[in-house]
């Protein structure tokens, strides 16, 4: 089952239009990766799936149930972390926690034993300071330790990672991964290389619409091109390697073989060996994310 | 009701920790000195200022001071309070909507009715103590320098100076609805209150308009009498209900 289905959704604002038809569908036991440019619309499509937007079209289902403007009983099964998240600084997070905990419904015992357990997890379980001394990264910590509170079945972050040091980037990254045996995810980002970490699935926002979804392996197969970069010790056996592969390209002083595969691969070092042309260096090159990102958003 | 009894614990905790409850309450509790010590203070000060104005041909005659006098500074400074407290609370709903405080507890499934509904009880919660806080120790010194049986209505006065602060309170409720500011809530209730004083002018609609119950003078000397004041009282207590009423399906629709 889907935990979360989005079709079709519109929204403008104004004249401007910034969702134009997304959709995309979030599976159980999943690390989604939402990703799209600044401005593409991700935090606009993350706010009407948890009600606080109006959409102007389409239709957004959480767990079976529709999503509807305001107050949104669907919210009752969403953990959600907004991109810069605001608490209370009078509180520390023990009493945060306790007031999220209590807001969801569940008891004091509960809610006691479960902010034990999540700021355990999010390593602020010896932090007895008022939130208003936190540092940005404590605050996401804390932000997604909210959001787990209620057991949800779908823990929506925007942009966790953004704004955070590679330390503060990695804790957040690993907590999220530790939370996925608990939680879908769904975790908006312009890091490429964040969704690569933990993502097994993931939906491309270009242009308002959804211009990609797929699994990870699965758009790696269908996009994935396997180039080989070959680096000579002397440049004068260029042309001797151009006219045995016609194929390759000369970039940046590099030979490049384009969509070369493991036999091709073979061929080349039977080639160099043969020939007796000396090398500095023979890569092979898989595409990775940022190249599948830049060929869908066509640049 | 457990999101309501959450955020309205929560709401306490805020008022108590960022000091503005202490603030609020010592402001009420000066005014409530005050009121007594400007009155029993009044015959020191003209007798200082006597030679000063016989010289400009003013003679003054004994100046009799009597807890009546206490109760019109009472009348005079409640207002000053009001508005201390209504510059406090003006931002109580729009500051959480502009720094985005609400999203995470809102998204839990927090009722945004709960919102609206656990801020108003703070604010009335505040109001009834500090009023009463005033009227306790005005009523206290006033009786101990004079006598209170002199004065008439006094707690029937000080319910109507009640409603009235509730009707204001119950306009930030409705303001803060759709505004963007504490400022901007502070303007619609500034203009609810010109409105009033402009209406005020008309004699024959004087007696409906909420502005009366601040009218405690005549109550004290005994020219009115409580069932005077019952129409105004009817009507600012239907406002204040339809102001959150209406509040409350805005909140539903506001952006947050």
């Amino acid at each position: 089952m889907n935990v979360l289905e989005v079709k079709e959704i519109h929204k403008s604002f104004g004249s401007k239009k910034v969702l134009d038809g997304v959709s995309f569908s979030v599976p159980e036991n999943c690390v989604f990766g939402f990703i799209g440019r600044n401005g593409a619309g991700k935090t606009t499509t993350m706010r009407a799936v948890l009600g606080l937007l109006e959409t102007d079209g389409g239709e957004i289902d959480v767990c079976g149930q529709r999503v509807s403007y305001g107050n949104t009983p669907t919210n009752g099964c969403i953990g959600y972390l907004p991109d810069v998240p605001e608490f209370y600084g009078y509180m520390n997070a023990r009493e945060y926690l306790a007031l999220c905990g209590r807001i969801t419904g569940m008891d004091r015992g509960d809610v006691k034993k479960r902010s034990s357990e999540l700021l355990e997890l999010v390593g602020l379980d010896k932090e007895s300071h008022r939130i208003k001394g936190y540092s940005r990264g404590m605050k996401q910590r804390l932000g997604i330790a909210q959001a787990l509170i209620n057991r949800p079945k779908l823990l929506i972050l925007d942009e966790p990672t953004s704004a955070l040091d590679p330390v503060g980037r990695k804790e957040i990254l690993d907590i999220i991964s530790a939370a996925k045996e608990q939680t879908s995810v769904i975790f908006s980002t312009h890091i490429l290389s964040d969704v690569e970490r933990i993502c097994s699935r993931v939906a491309f926002l270009e242009g308002g619409k959804t211009a990609f979804e797929g699994g990870i392996d699965e758009i790696r197969a269908m996009k994935g091109d396997t180039a080989l970069e070959l680096s000579l010790a002397m440049s004068s056996d260029t042309d001797k390697l151009k006219a045995a592969f016609p194929a390759a390209e000369l970039r940046e002083g590099k030979l490049i073989f384009p969509k070369a595969s493991d036999s091709d691969c073979s061929e080349l070092m039977a080639f160099l060996a043969a020939q007796n042309i000396p090398i500095t260096r023979l890569e092979r090159h898989e595409s990775d994310l940022e190249d599948i990102f830049m060929e869908v958003i066509g640049k | 009701m457990k999101g309501f009894v959450a955020f309205f614990e929560k709401e306490v905790r805020e008022l108590v920790r960022t000091k503005r409850l202490m603030i609020l309450l010592a402001v009420f509790v000066i005014v409530g000195i005050m009121n007594p010590a400007v009155a029993k203070l009044t015959p020191k000060l003209f007798e200082l200022m006597a030679d000063e104005l016989s010289e400009q041909g003013i003679v003054l005659g004994e100046v009799k001071v009597t807890a009546l006098d206490s109760w019109t500074q009472f009348v005079k400074n409640m207002p000053m309070a009001l508005i201390v407290m209504l510059i406090m609370f003006g931002g109580i709903y729009t500051s959480e909507y502009t720094k985005g405080t609400l999203i995470p507890l809102l998204t839990k499934g927090l009722s945004r009715g709960s919102v609206v509904l656990s801020k108003l009880a703070a604010m009335l919660l505040t109001w009834s103590a500090g009023l009463w806080l005033c009227y306790g120790i005005t009523y206290f010194y006033s009786d101990w320098y004079w006598d209170n049986s002199a004065v008439n209505r006094l707690g029937f006065a000080c319910f109507c100076w009640w409603l009235f602060g509730v009707l204001m309170i119950c306009c930030i409720v409705f303001f803060s609805s759709f505004a963007g500011s504490g400022a901007q809530v502070l303007l619609g209730c500034g203009a609810v209150y010109f409105a009033m004083t402009m209406a005020g002018l008309y004699s024959r609609a004087k007696e409906y308009l909420p502005t009366r119950l601040c009218d405690s003078a005549p109550l004290y000397k005994g020219e009115l009498v409580p069932s005077d004041y019952t129409a105004a009282a009817v009507i600012t207590a239907a406002i204040s209900a339809v102001l959150v009423l209406a509040a409350l399906p805005l909140t539903h629709r506001r952006q947050v």
